[in-house]
């Protein structure tokens, strides 16, 4: 990475945009995440949310965000994002704002919405060539209403006492497959990797997607102080790879030199109890590691 | 008709509390209707849940206003969001999980109302304590008996392990067993009469074109004037002269803005907003930021303010 005013950790920003007092639980990975990406965004957005979790951030009459906010159902938020950019374009145009009241825009939805209903109108904005940023916080399950799976879901997420059977779907290949301008994947809890990548962001053009795995206490089931450590373990255990899309090529940006096992990972939240509990399902652990090398057998 | 209102803070197991004596309840052959307050209810923020059971069939819907038992925990009686007193009346019984005694709390409170308080053992988790508190409501209505309390306890948390169910059983039963000095000492009453209904205080907002009727918000950053430090059960402080001033780690792992960065450097935490996650306490790398329990923080702070 070149050209960045990210060099170093103090090179984060040191002033905070995003205002206190939403009602996303204590620990929320992805509130910590959309604060880390809105501190680099900056307040010239215009968000359109998707119904979900982050909805609640701006229940009436409250909101932490300096600018614009739009609410739409869950699968449409692309379709809102392309309203406003048109809007913003003809206003533009006819020189009603001038070019430095010009805004970004912002969608912003979980994964129930990215990975699910919201995919045919995400598909459809990159074939427009939409010019806006798509921020997907991942916790892997519809985590308002009570962690049941998404299309998002790891394996085994959901609840009782065999989980969620199937294997997280791979939105960075489906949304790089539709060669936007930019795709990345970013957690909070490697906060110089994703300022780096939102500032890579801001400066292209077109439609640009973030997918931030975001760890969740109340849906994971772990201690709200873990909730960082969670992340950077996901991140060592291969789990969660750090990479992005530009031009048609796919790089890794933080490649775990020793990758630890998934185990570690897993064992530390209780959405994954029935792996080890009452007995450990060795064939399931020794299942889920394997395809975790698999993938990074590819990358290096 | 008895009218029941759990108190507690969200994650702490207080709907489940609801949910365990209403499904006893309805084992001894009542009609119940048991519903956590839902809304934007939070892990750590003040939430409610209503138990009703009667013999008769059940009208009255929504939340309770009149409650005959008020279920809660100390923390959440000074925070007025919580609205814990709202609608008692004198034979209203409020049962606390409170470290103090009840004497303490009836000079403190200087009610009507019997009160009478449930100890949490040093250090039990939150969720325990909201089980001994539906052991103890169920014998102070008197008309539960112990098998259906068990065989309720066994639907709601059986499929949760034989471990679990067995560490929650025990307390349940011994929350039941505390209370043998004052089974049915709440007293049923009666549905309010439609002519003592009073509305909420909500706005009616007549019905207008969208563009005036709308619910837009036209200030920016108004999220600011919630007070989300009230969720707060644990308090990080920084020790500042353990402070290396790296203020890139809190201030960037902190979910809500809450720690900011002083001219000097240093973080400074908002605990107006604070909601007591401990990412903070956990990331510090030289572990200048420690976690106290909010009770004792608020303590020295009124000492503080005495001396």
């Amino acid at each position: 990475m070149t050209d960045t005013r990210f060099a170093r950790m103090k090179d984060l920003p040191s002033t905070h945009w995003l205002g206190a007092g939403t009602p996303m639980c204590a620990g929320c990975g992805g509130l910590q995440a959309l604060h880390q990406i809105y501190d680099i965004l900056g307040n010239k957005t215009v968000f359109v949310n998707a119904a979900g979790c982050m909805t609640l951030l701006s229940i009436y009459p409250f909101t932490p965000f300096r600018g614009s906010w739009l609410y739409t159902a869950m699968g449409s938020a692309p379709a809102g994002a392309q309203g406003i950019r048109d809007a913003l374009d003809i206003l533009l145009e006819q020189k009603h704002i001038p070019p430095e009241e010009d805004l970004t825009t912002v969608v912003l939805s979980g994964d129930g919405s990215a990975y699910g209903m919201g995919v045919s109108a995400t598909s459809g904005a990159i074939d427009r060539g939409l010019d806006f940023l798509y921020i997907c916080y991942d916790n892997e399950g519809y985590g308002n209403t009570g962690q049941q799976f998404s299309a998002g879901a790891k394996t085994s997420t959901s609840k009782g006492p065999r989980g969620y059977p199937g294997y997280k779907k791979d939105l960075f290949a489906l949304w790089a497959a539709n060669k936007p301008a930019y795709v990345a994947t970013v957690i909070g809890a490697e906060p110089l990797d994703l300022a780096r990548k939102i500032e890579k962001a801001t400066q292209l053009k077109g439609s640009r997607l973030i997918i931030a795995l975001s760890p969740c206490p109340t849906g994971w089931d772990f201690d709200p102080k873990e909730s960082t450590e969670i992340g950077r373990l996901a991140v060592k255990t291969g789990v969660w790879p750090l990479k992005e899309y530009q031009d048609g090529r796919v790089s890794h940006t933080k490649i775990p030199k020793e990758r630890l096992p998934v185990e570690d990972y897993l064992k530390v939240q209780g959405r994954f109890a029935h792996l080890f509990e009452p007995v450990r399902n060795e064939a399931m652990l020794a299942e889920i590691q394997q395809r975790i090398d698999d993938y990074w057998a590819d990358v290096v | 008709m008895f009218n029941i209102r759990f108190h507690g803070r969200g994650g702490q197991g207080i709907k489940t509390a609801g949910r365990l004596l209403g499904t006893a309840f309805f084992l001894e052959g009542y009609e119940v209707q048991d519903a956590p307050r839902y809304g934007a209810e939070r892990r750590g923020a003040p939430m409610s849940a209503y138990v009703r059971a009667d013999r008769k069939p059940i009208n009255a819907r929504g939340i309770i206003t009149h409650p005959d038992l008020v279920v809660v925990d100390d923390s959440l009686i000074p925070v007025p969001a919580a609205g814990v007193l709202a609608g008692i009346r004198p034979d209203t019984v409020l049962l606390i999980a409170s470290h103090e005694d009840d004497a303490v709390w009836r000079s403190r409170l200087n009610l009507k109302s019997p009160i009478l308080t449930i100890k949490p053992s040093e250090g039990a988790d939150p969720a325990s304590v909201s089980a001994a508190c539906a052991g103890a409501s169920a014998r102070l209505t008197g008309v539960i008996r112990k098998e259906n309390l068990i065989e309720a306890l066994e639907d709601e948390l059986g499929k949760l392990g034989p471990a679990l169910l067995k560490a929650n059983l025990d307390t349940v039963l011994q929350g039941f067993e505390s209370m043998s000095a004052h089974q049915g000492l709440v007293r049923q009453s009666e549905a309010i009469a439609l002519i003592d209904y009073q509305k909420p205080e909500w706005i009616n907002l007549p019905l207008e074109a969208s563009e005036l009727a709308s619910a837009t918000i036209q200030g920016a950053q108004t999220s600011v004037q919630v007070r989300t430090g009230l969720w707060r059960t644990q308090r990080p402080v920084v020790h500042y002269e353990d402070c290396h001033r790296c203020w890139w780690v809190c201030s960037s792992f902190c979910p809500d803005s809450a720690i900011s960065v002083n001219e000097e450097g240093f973080p400074v935490i908002d605990y107006e907003h604070c909601k007591g996650c401990m990412i903070c306490v956990a990331q510090c790398p030289s572990h200048a930021i420690v976690a106290i329990p909010e009770s004792e923080a608020q303590r020295l702070e009124r000492q503080g303010e005495q001396r």
